[in-house]
């Protein structure tokens, strides 16, 4: 883990230097970030928030040790482009927090390549960023990812939990997930069990529970590529500490 | 090479009951006596047939499904966790429902909060889950009759259907495999480890043998047992019973690895987040032993 080559726990003034990065999105993946609420009290003594455009009042970009990003990048605004420059040279590892940073997400459904509308403007995900991708070590799914899952996570990458990382490790190589994918890798390979976790999952009820043949139904329209479903299914990768083969 | 003894097929158990739950289903008597006694505020469940999921909130309500079918049952768990803001939910199903649960209580994905929210959770053993249709065509093939199946049962390490018609039929396993869902078919996990309890329906309707796997699901069952002790009897299961179970397990188990290996073979994909578990399985097949770590949350 190259964010702590100089630091050891043993270091009592050790804090791990968190940011908070906003491109193009709602900003839902940083209201679930702050919406741990109680749990992040247990967290604060080894974690210093040093830069979030929401509760920090710093302009200038400092160094962190992990640059929490959400939204897409949009190509067209030059504060983007010269963000995306000062996150390449400030953080030591990033992670891209939610569909839009990880996958695309919602800006997927956006048709132009011009300023000012959103809709008009064109995005991409950082994880398709050449510029930063070698830094891009993990990305969380969701939209938002829920804030347990960002609690979870953050204890994880304190704790080095590789097991509990390994799977949003993988993520960052795919640069589209869909609800589509529940069908092209989970359903159509004949891996589907019917459970329902996938239709539970979707935050936009794109995916449904189809009765009558005990398998998901999707509809493409109301899909925002936050990739939860996926991530969700109990098929799509290792779920839980349990009878492994390594 | 993965030895397909009792710890890979059943896994780390500590006790191992035959409930009687004198006239009554017992799975059923324990979930009515736990809501109404206040023990869990919600039963998460498939209906009597599986087909599709329940949410039950009175002691009334309560149904199970009796066949090896059961789908869609974390579809509601959102409903029950977010919206209802239910705290101490029981989930009864298969073990792939665990799976979903688990990973959702392990990572935080999908459903908020999801790990504090689960107060016990049964399996049933499942030897592949099936659809209406795969039923009836099931029981076509075994006995050349149309008839429904009304509920499954395990004696003497045979699988059996009880027909809609009253009949009684013995499924082989082999006849079995070709029916049952083909993600259950590289299922490894049949017994529901990761669970609290494992039942299984024995041939009277008012028995079960219950694994017991964790702390929670022995002092659950004793809970149960304190507020309403004339309901259920207990009685220690024998060892023949146990390894009756065994003997079913490694035979579906070793259909199951035999599919594994020529799904791998054939060169047939994984999904692209999984890490290549199958693959890994073939791999690692005939030279190490398995690392069995098993929790429950």
């Amino acid at each position: 883990m190259f964010y702590r080559d100089k630091l050891s726990f043993e270091d009592e003034e050790f804090k791990l230097k968190v940011g908070f990065l906003h491109f193009s999105s709602c900003s839902g993946c940083q209201v679930a970030f702050f919406d741990m609420f109680e749990e992040a009290v247990e967290i604060l003594d080894t974690v210093e928030l040093v830069y979030s455009n929401m509760l920090t009042k710093r302009r200038d970009l400092p160094r962190m040790d992990v640059a929490f990003v959400e939204g897409a990048l949009c190509i067209e605004d030059p504060h983007h482009l010269h963000l995306v420059k000062e996150l390449q040279k400030k953080a030591k590892l990033i992670v891209a927090v939610g569909g839009c940073a990880s996958f695309g997400g919602v800006r997927r459904l956006s048709c132009g390549n011009q300023l000012p509308q959103p809709q008009h403007q064109s995005f991409v995900p950082i994880t398709e960023v050449d510029l930063v991708k070698p830094k891009v070590k993990y990305a969380i799914p969701g939209c938002p990812p829920n804030p347990s899952l960002l609690y979870s996570f953050l204890l994880a990458l304190l704790e080095i939990n590789e097991d509990f990382l390994l799977p949003f490790e993988l993520m960052t190589f795919s640069t589209r997930a869909s609800g589509m994918d529940i069908f092209v890798e989970v359903v159509n390979k004949g891996f589907c069990v019917g459970c329902g976790t996938c239709s539970t999952a979707c935050p936009t009820r794109a995916i449904t529970y189809n009765y009558e043949c005990s398998r998901p139904a999707f509809n493409p329209g109301l899909c925002v590529y936050c990739g939860s479903c996926l991530a969700a299914c109990p098929q799509s990768f290792k779920p839980y500490p349990q009878p492994t083969y390594t | 090479m993965v030895a397909l003894n009792s710890r890979f097929l059943l896994g780390k158990y500590r006790e191992a009951f035959v409930v009687d739950g004198k006239g009554e289903n017992p799975i059923k008597a324990i979930f009515t006596l736990m809501l109404k006694f206040g023990l869990i505020d919600g039963l998460l469940t498939a209906s009597k047939d599986g087909n599709s999921p329940r949410l039950i909130f009175k002691a009334e309500d309560v149904e199970i499904p009796v066949r090896n079918s059961c789908f869609g049952v974390n579809a509601l768990l959102k409903k029950a966790v977010q919206k209802y803001r239910l705290s101490r939910l029981a989930v009864f199903g298969p073990a792939c429902t665990f799976d979903g649960l688990n990973k959702t209580q392990y990572f935080g994905i999908g459903c908020n909060w999801t790990k504090t929210a689960v107060a016990l959770k049964i399996s049933f053993l499942c030897p592949g889950v099936l659809t209406d249709t795969a039923f009836l065509s099931e029981v076509v093939d075994i006995t050349g009759k149309r008839a429904g199946v009304s509920r499954f049962y395990f004696q003497k390490g045979k699988l059996h259907y009880q027909l809609k018609t009253g009949e009684e039929i013995t499924v082989p396993p082999s006849f079995h495999h070709r029916y049952v869902n083909s993600a259950c078919r590289y299922c490894l996990n049949l017994s529901g480890k990761g669970t609290d309890l494992t039942a299984v329906y024995l041939k009277e309707r008012d028995k079960v043998l219950l694994i017991v796997r964790s702390e929670r699901g022995l002092s659950t069952l004793a809970q149960v047992q304190r507020s309403s002790p004339s309901t259920l009897y207990f009685r220690k299961a024998d060892r023949k019973e146990v390894e009756s179970l065994i003997s079913f397990l490694k035979e579906k188990v070793i259909l199951n690895i035999t599919d594994i290996i020529e799904r791998v073979e054939l060169g047939l994909p994984v999904p692209k987040w999984n890490d290549n578990k199958l693959r890994k399985f073939y791999r690692l097949w005939n030279s190490i032993d398995v690392n069995s770590e098993e929790e429950v949350f």
